[in-house]
C-alpha cells in the first residue's frame, strides 16, 4: 500500500473534527478562564469574581470530556451504530454516577 | 488547604510546566511526576495532589486529542468501548480514594511509579510491528496513514478482553493516584493487542480525559480541589507539554527514558518510605 493520503473514511474523518472541535473550545474556554480567575485572586484575594471564575473554569474542564462523550452519542446514533451508541451511553451514565457520588460526598462533609 | 498565593502559584504552575514537558517528551502524562512532587516537595496531602493532577491529565488529553482529530489516529470506537471499563475502575476508584489511608496510596503509588520505571527500560528499544496491510480492520481494528512510511496501517484488535481487563485497572489505579493510566494501558494495547504504538498512544490519550473526569468530579465534590491551585497546574502543564512537544520531536529520548526511570526508582523509593511510616 504506497500511496497519496487516501481518504480513510470521510465520516469517520467528519465525527473526529467535530469531537476535535468540542475538545478545543472546552480547553480554550476553561484555560481563559482559570488564568483570568488565577490572576484576579493574586491580585485582590480568592473571593468573589476571582472565585467565581475558578470555579468556572475547573466545571468547564470537567464538562468537555462529557460533552465529547454526548457528541458521539448522536453521531452513533446518525450513523445507526446501535451498538457503540448503547455502550457510549453507559459511558455518559458512568460519568453521572461519579457526579452523583460526589453529590453525596459532599452531603457528608 | 494551602492558602494560594503570587509565589505558590508561581511554584506550581513550573511544577507544572516541567511534568508536563517531561511527560510529553517521554510519551506519558505528567501526572506520574506532578502527584510526588505535590504531596513530597509541598507537602500537600496526597488526595489534594492527586486531585490537580487530574484537572490536568483532562486538559492534557483535550488539547492532545484536539490537535489530532481528524488524522484517524486515535481509534473512536475501541476508545468509546474501553472507556466503559476505565470510567467504571475510575469510578470506584475515586470512592475508594475517600476511605483509603494516605499512607496506603503512597504505597501504592510507589509501586506503580517503580513499574513504570521497569516498562519504560524494557521498551527503549521497541518498535511498531510490521502489519500486513491488506487485512480486513473489522468493527474495532482501524486503519491510518503514516506520514513518514507514507503507508496506510492496518491493524485488528486482538485480545478485546485482556484490553478490557486493563484498561478497568488503569481507569481504578489513575483515579486513586491521580495519574492518567496511559502507561498501563498503551504497552498492554500494543504488546498484546495487535493495536500500533501510535495508535494506541492516540487511544489512550483520547481516553484518559474521560477516565480522569470520572474520578476528578469526585475529589471536586468532596471539595478536595483547590480551584486556584488547579489553575496554576493546568496552565503549567499546557505550556509544558506544548514546548516538550514542540521541541523534543527532533531530540532522541533514549537517555532521558534512562534518566527518568532512574528518577521513578527514587520517587518510588521515597513513596515506600513515606508511607511505611
Amino acid at each position: 500500500m504506497n500511496a497519496d493520503r487516501p481518504a480513510v473514511a470521510p465520516r469517520a474523518e467528519a465525527m473526529e473534527r467535530a469531537i476535535g472541535l468540542v475538545l478545543r473550545a472546552g480547553v480554550v474556554a476553561s484555560s481563559a478562564c482559570l488564568a483570568l480567575g488565577l490572576a484576579i485572586a493574586l491580585a485582590t484575594g480568592e473571593h468573589g469574581a476571582a472565585l467565581v471564575l475558578l470555579h468556572t473554569g475547573v466545571i468547564l474542564l470537567l464538562v468537555t470530556p462529557v460533552a465529547r462523550v454526548i457528541v458521539s452519542i448522536g453521531q452513533f446514533a446518525s450513523a445507526r451504530d446501535w451498538t457503540f451508541m448503547g455502550l457510549t451511553i453507559v459511558v455518559l451514565v458512568e460519568l453521572m454516577a461519579s457526579a452523583a457520588a460526589a453529590l453525596v460526598f459532599n452531603r457528608r462533609v | 488547604m494551602p492558602v494560594v498565593n503570587a509565589v505558590l502559584a508561581l511554584e506550581i504552575f513550573l511544577t507544572g510546566a516541567a511534568s508536563g514537558s517531561l511527560g510529553a517528551l517521554l510519551g506519558l502524562g505528567g501526572g506520574v511526576f506532578l502527584v510526588p512532587l505535590l504531596n513530597l516537595v509541598f507537602g500537600f496531602p496526597f488526595t489534594v495532589a492527586a486531585a490537580i493532577s487530574l484537572t490536568t491529565v483532562i486538559a492534557t488529553s483535550s488539547s492532545v486529542s484536539a490537535g489530532r482529530a481528524g488524522q484517524q489516529l486515535i481509534n473512536m470506537k475501541l476508545g468509546m468501548l474501553l472507556e466503559v471499563a476505565t470510567a467504571a475502575g475510575s469510578f470506584l476508584g475515586g470512592i475508594t480514594a475517600q476511605f483509603v489511608a494516605q499512607s496506603v496510596l503512597q504505597k501504592l503509588f510507589g509501586f506503580v511509579a517503580a513499574a513504570v520505571a521497569i516498562v519504560m527500560l524494557t521498551r527503549l528499544q521497541r518498535r511498531n510491528v510490521i502489519l500486513d496491510p491488506t487485512i480486513d480492520p473489522g468493527v474495532l481494528g482501524g486503519r491510518f496513514y503514516e506520514a513518514e512510511s507514507r503507508c496506510v496501517v492496518t491493524y485488528r484488535v486482538k485480545r478485546l478482553g485482556l484490553a478490557v481487563v486493563a484498561s478497568f485497572l488503569a481507569g481504578n489505579v489513575s483515579s486513586l493516584l491521580g495519574i492518567g493510566g496511559g502507561i498501563i494501558k498503551v504497552p498492554i494495547l500494543n504488546a498484546w493487542c495487535g493495536i500500533p504504538l501510535r495508535a494506541a498512544a492516540a487511544t489512550s490519550a483520547f481516553m484518559i480525559g474521560v477516565t480522569a473526569t470520572a474520578g476528578a468530579i469526585i475529589y471536586y465534590g468532596r471539595g478536595q480541589l483547590e480551584p486556584a491551585l488547579a489553575a496554576a497546574a493546568v496552565l503549567g502543564v499546557q505550556v509544558g507539554s506544548w514546548g516538550g512537544m514542540r521541541f523534543g520531536a527532533s531530540a532522541s529520548a533514549k537517555w532521558l527514558k534512562v534518566l527518568m526511570a532512574a528518577v521513578l526508582f527514587v520517587v518510588a523509593a521515597m513513596m515506600f518510605m513515606r508511607g511505611g511510616r
